[in-house]
């Protein structure tokens, strides 16, 4: 199944998460928007090593693989909720 | 910084104007070329997204193609921005450990709109930064930046609204979320542009001049003219990517 999650955050960026998932885990994510990540490619490692995770690992998965990232106009405990309301 | 390369105000294309960039930041972090402010327009006007956007959310691709507007996905984060040949665009690059910019995301963006901020009061205008990055006059932006830090460089670019065609704004989306309501009225409360504000025509060479200045003061450095970047042989393949539907609608 596939779901979006789209949200307006302070400072006015808007982020918009996509979950492809089986019940079980992610098959495939995808986080969109106006937002600022430093290093760019940040978000990229973090999509592919978000891939296969089961839906109860997001979160473990999620904070490991935002290590060295520096997002600015979203958090990472918002990419977290926003995953998780993907997958309710 | 004893030193800022300057490349004064020149008309390009949508990919042209983002490879040239990428060239400059990438001279620029290899230690080719000193700091580096670029001063450009966009000729034919363009629509340019963030690195992480989604165009078709952003864009309205019928309109673009009407209207002949180009499209471009910058290597920089942050929103849609419509481009037309009334505003003026900067580019500021500079290694990404050079001291006089802080290594702090938010600060840098601070440090770098700072001689903007000074440039427009000089103009006349009571030009304040916002943070994250935008620059306002009585609550309504004038200037938009956008960051990317790679190739051992920070690159900043940004518009600086000295006129603007309204009538191509339907090339972007305004969502209801971000906007009121829909259309060109709600978005006009919330941008405006230097001319309107003193009610006269400012040409990009008027303002230009202004902005160099106050780069050199900011930084306390001298000013080197060149048209230039350090890495001109790269361009060509640049602007192939940046032309490329695979770079284009990768999100």
């Amino acid at each position: 199944m596939e779901r979006s999650v789209a949200r307006k955050f302070r400072d006015g960026k808007m982020v918009k998460v996509w979950v492809k998932s089986d019940g079980g885990s992610i098959k495939e994510i995808r986080i969109t928007g106006d937002f600022f990540a430093h290093p760019e490619e940040g978000i990229e490692l973090i999509e592919r090593e978000l891939r296969d995770v089961k839906i109860v690992e997001v979160r473990r998965a999620l904070e490991s693989a935002s290590g060295g990232i520096t997002l600015i106009g979203v958090s990472i405990e918002d990419l977290i909720d926003m995953i998780e309301e993907c997958l309710e | 910084m004893d030193k800022i390369r300057v490349i004064r105000f020149e008309y390009g294309d949508a990919f042209f104007n983002m490879a040239l960039d990428e060239a400059i930041m990438r001279a620029v972090g290899g230690g080719m070329s000193p700091p580096t402010l670029r001063i450009y327009g966009w000729d034919p006007p363009a629509v340019s997204v963030g690195y992480f956007q989604e165009l078709k959310e952003e864009i309205d691709l019928e309109f673009c193609h009407d209207r002949k507007i180009q499209m471009v996905r910058r290597l920089s984060g942050g929103g849609a921005v419509l481009h037309t040949p009334k505003e003026l665009t900067y580019s500021f690059s500079v290694r990404v450990d050079d001291p006089l910019v802080p290594q702090d995301v938010q600060g840098s963006y601070m440090k770098i709109c700072a001689p903007i901020v000074s440039a427009l009061r000089k103009l006349g205008v009571e030009a304040n930064f916002r943070p994250i990055n935008d620059i306002e006059v009585a609550r309504r932006k004038v200037s938009g930046s956008a960051q990317t830090r790679r190739f051992g460089a920070v690159l900043q670019h940004g518009t600086i609204l000295l006129g603007m065609d309204y009538s191509l704004l339907p090339a972007l989306k305004t969502r209801p979320e971000k906007l009121a309501e829909k259309g060109v009225r709600d978005v006009r409360d919330r941008i405006t542009t230097i001319g309107e504000l003193l009610r006269r025509e400012v040409k990009q060479s008027e303002f230009e001049d202004l902005l160099i200045r106050s780069f050199a003061a900011h930084f306390q450095a001298s000013v080197e003219e060149t048209k230039l970047c350090g890495m001109e042989e790269l361009i060509p393949a640049l602007e192939e990517r940046y032309k490329s539907a695979e770079w284009t609608f990768r999100r």
